[in-house]
């Protein structure tokens, strides 16, 4: 493994007994009722863990990225639900307002995402432009003082829990002439459709966010008017390594219950991790979910060092994610039937897995921007 | 005011541990602040949130204690006193040269783990009080400072309970149920790194070697006995039976 500092060991062995004892226990209740984790989501605001990655000056805990994907991990392998949410708030609508707003923006709105005050959403997504989303529809025409928005933005990560919206709308004929804007939940003329009946992370709700004649002041446009697309994306580079992390999060939870149902349950006389059909399913899968963690590492250490990390981060999105997905397909079958059932959590996990290839660019687009990347 | 606790590093109850040539090997284990300690570090903390003050840590142990050190102060302790020590020391060398620190901090109260979780020698918080000629409490369930000179105490044993005033300043040792531990915040693991990690070399102390030397150390290994009784057939009886070696064998009802 590449060495951690103290701190980032401090980091993760801290994230890792909290939720281990906090988050754990509940998950699966949690996953049964679909109740958005308010709870628990308090708690980690006590902790910090919602503005970690903020500087300390607008009210986060100033951690690297590599501590910040670190405690996703932690918190992905106890609930993976809890996970997005945190990667989705601190992520994209916490960095890009460190990246892209202005001072009286952070004070205003930074702040109180970076204190767990708050949580935030993004949305770019609309029912019509999901990889494409220079297609997305929803408008702002140009008023006295501000704009106004509307449009259908779908599949939003915490729409109608979330306090701050960075809604991406079209504010030109221009195929890229997109802006980013800050919406407020009480925002008169926006709603919330109810959350979609998902096959995994319920509680970490998605939704409709409409938007029917929303004011938003010239004051809470984000970055620079007809740059939002590219101001989205980079929030989507930071987003990846927080996505990739989860997903390794998960990748580790399958893998331990796998590892040592194998040590326990015996078959024809013997332990089944003495058949070597189960022991090299294992072997393999260990060192897949090393080689993911090391992505996600060296994308954080990038990030950390200031330069570009776009290719870092789709690398560790798509190895990740994919690396969860087969881990938790495979935890199942070493569990047979009782990988099966809900007692032994290793479904959810494969449930809660699936769509870490879907979301902040599925892992077609991931290649896609690897690809461009190898000819930049 | 001045609060401190003595804290300890000890193995992860669920790291794996090897036995290497008759030694425990800890190289690949896990290392956390023994869990007993984290009581003591809780209670110093409340203790200068209500009364003001400096909440100090003290340790003895090898280079790597520094972890556990970095998490008290991560808890919100404001420094450290580290007695530096490689290899092995009895708990009543350890208690004297502690003491000595002590007595130059000259703390209101002091607390420590009522047992270590690893090797339960359950006598360095009375060695300490001993060295100072200061009391000692020992299981500690409830703690209240009255006023610089004195406190009460309850002392939990499983037979009984008492209530105790204890002249300050004195040395008092944990048990479960004393108070719940918080987790440290990002934040504080932030503020850690800048606190202030006083190192002393235990041979300045007077630490030359241990009085009592470990010949070998083993993992007891616990055997389950895993006894399954089919109910299918005479639950009644089962049930009987069960009772009965709950009773007798287990003896926990
Ligand atoms: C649980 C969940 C949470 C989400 N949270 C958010 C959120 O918070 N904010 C937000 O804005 N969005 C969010 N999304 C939306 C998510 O980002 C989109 O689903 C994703 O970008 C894919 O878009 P799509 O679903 O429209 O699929 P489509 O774009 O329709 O893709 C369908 C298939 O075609 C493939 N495909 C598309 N284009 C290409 C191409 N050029 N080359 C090769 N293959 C291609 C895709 O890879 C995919 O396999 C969330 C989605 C889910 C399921
Ligand atoms: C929904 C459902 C319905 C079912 N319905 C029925 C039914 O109607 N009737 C019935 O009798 N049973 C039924 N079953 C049980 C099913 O047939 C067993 O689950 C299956 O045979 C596997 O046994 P197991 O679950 O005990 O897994 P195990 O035998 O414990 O296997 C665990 C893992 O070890 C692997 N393994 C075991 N032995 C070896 C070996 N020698 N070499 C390599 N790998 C090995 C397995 O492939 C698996 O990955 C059902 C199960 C489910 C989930």
């Amino acid at each position: 493994m590449l060495p951690l500092s103290e701190e980032q060991k401090l980091v993760r062995d801290t994230v890792r007994a909290f939720a281990r004892e906090e988050l754990w226990p509940l998950a699966p209740a949690y996953d049964e009722s679909g109740e958005y984790p308010w709870p628990q989501l308090g708690k980690l605001a006590e902790l910090g863990l919602l503005g970690m990655a903020t500087p300390e000056a607008w009210g986060g805990a100033g951690m690297d990225a590599v501590s910040w994907a670190l405690a996703l991990e932690e918190l992905a392998y106890a609930d993976p639900s809890v996970a997005v949410i945190v990667s989705v708030t601190s992520g994209l609508p916490q960095y890009m307002l460190l990246k892209f707003g202005t001072d009286e923006q952070k004070e205003r709105f930074l702040k109180p995402l970076a204190r767990g005050e708050w949580i935030g959403a993004f949305a770019l997504t609309e029912p019509q432009a999901g990889s494409d989303p220079a297609a997305l529809k929803t408008r702002a025409r140009r008023v006295e003082g501000g704009w106004v928005l509307s449009g259908t933005k779908a599949w939003i990560t915490s729409a109608g829990q979330a306090q701050l919206y960075v809604v991406m709308a079209r504010t030109g004929e221009e195929r890229k002439a997109i802006t980013a804007f800050l919406v407020l939940k009480d925002d008169p003329g926006l709603s919330f459709g109810l959350p979609e009946a998902k096959m995994g992370l319920h509680a970490a709700h998605t939704a409709e966010l409409r938007l029917e004649e929303v004011f938003v002041p010239d004051e809470r446009v984000l970055g620079e008017v007809g740059r939002g697309l590219s101001h989205a994306l980079a929030g989507l580079d930071s987003g990846r390594i927080g996505i990739a992390a989860q997903a390794v999060g998960i990748a580790q939870a399958a893998f331990d219950i796998a590892r040592d149902y194998a040590d326990e349950r015996e078959q024809f006389g013997r332990k089944i991790r003495d058949f070597e059909g189960v022991g090299f399913k294992l072997a393999e899968l260990d060192t897949k979910i090393a080689a993911a963690r090391h992505l996600v590492w060296s994308a954080a250490r990038r990030k950390d060092a200031g330069g570009r990390f776009t290719l870092e981060a789709a690398r560790a999105k798509l190895f990740a994610t994919d690396t969860a997905v087969t881990a938790t397909r495979e935890a199942i079958q070493v569990l047979g039937a009782n990988g099966y059932h809900k007692d032994y959590r290793v479904e959810r996990y494969y449930r809660d897995a699936k769509v870490t290839e879907i979301y902040e660019g599925t892992s077609e687009i991931q290649k896609l921007v690897i690809a461009r990347e190898l000819y930049r | 005011m001045k609060f401190v606790a003595i804290i300890r590093q000890v193995p992860d109850g669920e790291a794996k541990l090897r036995e290497e040539g008759g030694r425990i090997d800890l190289s690949g284990a896990t290392m956390i602040l023994d869990q007993m300690d984290e009581y003591a570090v809780e209670e110093i903390l409340q203790l200068k949130e209500k009364h003001g003050g400096e909440a100090v840590i003290v340790a003895f142990g090898p280079e790597r204690t520094k972890e556990a050190i970095r998490t008290a102060l991560a808890m919100g302790a404001d420094r450290a006193v580290f007695v530096k020590h490689e290899g092995d020391a009895d708990p009543i060398t350890e208690a004297k040269a502690l003491a000595k620190v002590l007595a130059e901090e000259a703390p209101t109260v002091v607390f420590t783990g009522g047992q270590q979780a690893d090797w339960d020698s359950y006598a360095l918080g009375p060695a300490v009080a001993e060295a100072l000629g200061w009391p000692s409490v020992a299981w500690t369930t409830a703690f209240e400072l009255e006023d610089e000179t004195q406190a009460t105490a309850q002392h939990d044993l499983d037979e009984g309970a008492q209530r105790v005033r204890v002249r300050l300043p004195a040395v008092l040792t944990t048990q479960q149920g004393l108070n719940e531990p918080r987790y440290p915040t990002l934040p504080g693991i932030m503020k850690a790194k800048k606190k202030e990690i006083k190192e002393i070399p235990a041979e300045e102390l007077g630490v030359t070697g241990t009085k009592v030397e470990i010949l070998s150390q083993a993992i007891v290994k616990i055997e389950r006995k895993q006894k399954i009784l089919d109910g299918t057939k005479e639950p009644e009886k089962a049930a009987e039976e069960l009772v009965r070696l709950l009773h007798e064998e287990a003896k926990v009802i």
